[in-house]
This record gives C-alpha cells, structure tokens and sequence, in this order.
C-alpha cells in the first residue's frame, strides 16, 4: 500500500516521545491564544491596533499547527517552500483584492446601493 | 528483512526512493494543500471585500453571530487537530490501541464541530432570517463556512475509513505515510478555521 520504509538510527523512538508532549503543550497553548482572542476583541482600544493584535495572534497558531502538528519542522525544507508558494500567492491576493476594493473609488454610488435597477434605467 | 534491519527504527521524515526524499503520497498532500489555500484564500477575500461596503438595510453580522458558540467550535477544532497529531505520533510508534483511540476521539471532535456548524446555519436561516441568497452577507458567509464544512465532513469519511481499516490487520507502522496525509489535510481544515474564526466572526466584533 505505502512506499518501502527506510530505517533510521534508534534515537528516532525518543524523537517520537518527546513529540507526544510538545503536541499536548502546543494545544494548551492554542487554547490560550483563543481565548486571547476573545478577550481582544472587547478590549477599548483603536480598531487598527486590535486588528493588528488578532492577526498576530492568528499567525502565531497558524505557524504553530504548520510546524509541529503538520511535522515541517522535522521534515525536508521542499515541503515548507511548496506549501508556502500557495500561502504567499493566497495572501498577495487577498492583500491586492482589500487594497482594490478599499480604495475610495471603489465605494458604490448611494444609489446603486439603494435600488440597483433604478439606477441603470437611469443611466441607460 | 535482516535482524539489523528489523532492530533499527523506521525513518518517516525521509525518503532516499525517491529524487527529492520526500514520499511521493506527502508532496502530493503538500501540493494540494498549497493549492486549497488559494482556493479558500478567494472564499475569504471575496467575503472581506464584501463586508468593506455593505448595502444599506444589512443586517449587522453581530446580531446574528454568536460568539460563544463558534468559539466553542473553534476550541473542539483544536482538540480534534491535537488528536490527530497524536494519532500519527501512535502509528509511526507501530502503537494501534492508541492509534485506534485517537482517530476515534478526532472523528467524535469532528462530528461535534459539524453538529455546532449545522445548529448555527438553522438558527441563521429559520432564526436571524438569513440565507444565502436575502443578502451578500449570507451568501459570502454561507458558501465560506459551508465550503469549510465540506472539507470537514469528507475528513471525518476519510478518518472513519482508516478506522475501520486498522481493524482489519493491514495496518502497520510501516504504513504511517497514511496516516500522516490524513493528518496533513485535517491540520488544514483546522488552520483554514482559525483564520475564518477571525476573519469572519471576530472582526465584527470590533
């Protein structure tokens, strides 16, 4: 069913030992940083700075699962390049697509909004 | 197999059979993955761009979300992953009792989170009276979540078909490549959530 297996010195068992309780911390620690990011978003401070701290916080738990739950910290560097193309060019995107429709020319007429076949009768 | 070769240790991070040393089964996983985070990278901005400028009269998403569920959710998701990382460390340690255990607790984690997504979209629908085609927030909400939801449900087939598998006796440590790109896709749908749970949920809290 799988490819041949290959065999590696037998320190590879206390590896996979220790793993068990780096995993049962980091999940403590996911559960942590959630409930960070709970008490955040009630916090009174500005928008743009809450922002900031969740996105960190975010990317804090997203790295922790990639590299230890998903093994790239223990496998060949290939898998992490591979995998991080796809991150890079989702995020280059979504970052494009936020800036594009954020800019002020990019907000809809009021009266498209309100009563969009109205406003292309008009138009037309 | 020599007694040399039996006494020493299978090696799951690396391949020599192959040119990059990396299992083929693996850098597919990888290369899927790397292409599903595209996929659900548009899902998110498609929603984000449509909450910048949302048409008068909308419905706003706090009065309709309910925080404490979804961080619940989000919590069960967690745990389910941390399971799931267990129950590879079982395979590559040739443990099946553990192995066993621990696919059992994921997919119960699983149904959970489903149970949770399921409750949510009936409470939007018949409850908050939003859908997916009465607003763009229902739209780009619903197929978002929903899309996540997919993926959780064909991990939790999958989960329950390499459950059922180990009891038939074929499964070894030898096979533990199976188990870890099992893992590699429940992993994603666990980060994939972590960024919809802020993107999503948390921001219209702010």
């Amino acid at each position: 069913m799988s490819a041949p297996a290959t065999t590696a010195p037998a320190h590879g068992h206390g590896l996979e030992q220790s793993k068990f309780w780096i995993f049962v911390q980091i999940a403590m620690l996911l559960a942590v940083i959630t409930g960070l990011e709970l008490v955040t978003v009630y916090l009174p401070f500005m928008k743009w700075l809450l922002v900031s701290v969740l996105v960190v916080l975010s990317t804090v738990k997203f790295m922790f699962v990639i590299f230890y739950f998903m093994h790239l910290r223990w496998d060949r560097a290939f898998c992490t390049i591979l995998f991080f193309i796809g991150l890079i060019l989702a995020g280059g995107t979504m970052w494009a697509l936020l800036k594009l429709f954020g800019a002020e020319a990019s907000v809809p007429p009021p009266a498209a909004m309100a009563d969009p076949p109205a406003a292309v009768l008009r138009v037309a | 197999m020599s007694s040399t070769a039996a006494a020493a240790t299978i090696d799951h991070h690396h391949d020599p059979t192959t040119s990059t040393g990396i299992s083929n089964k693996k850098l597919l996983m990888w290369a899927f993955l790397a292409s599903d985070c595209m996929f659900f990278g548009c899902l998110i901005s498609t929603h984000l761009i449509y909450r910048l400028h949302p048409p008068p009269g909308t419905l706003p998403a706090k009065e309709v979300f309910s925080i404490e569920l979804t961080s619940f959710s989000t919590f069960i998701l967690l745990m389910s992953s941390l399971m799931m990382a267990l129950a590879v460390n079982a395979i590559q340690k040739g443990n099946l009792k553990s192995l066993r255990w621990s696919l059992l607790t994921t997919i119960l984690f699983g149904c959970i989170f489903l149970g949770c997504q399921v409750y949510e979209f009936r409470n939007f629908v018949f409850e908050k009276h939003l859908t997916i085609t009465n607003s763009i927030l229902g739209t780009t909400f619903f197929t978002l979540t929903g899309t996540h939801g997919l993926h959780v449900l064909i991990g939790v087939i999958w989960l329950s078909g390499m459950l059922i598998y180990s009891f038939t006796g074929r499964l070894a440590e030898r096979d533990s490549i199976d188990v870890e790109m099992m893992g590699l896709y429940w992993h994603f749908v666990d980060i994939v959530w972590i960024v919809i749970f802020t993107a999503v949920y948390l921001l219209e809290y702010l």
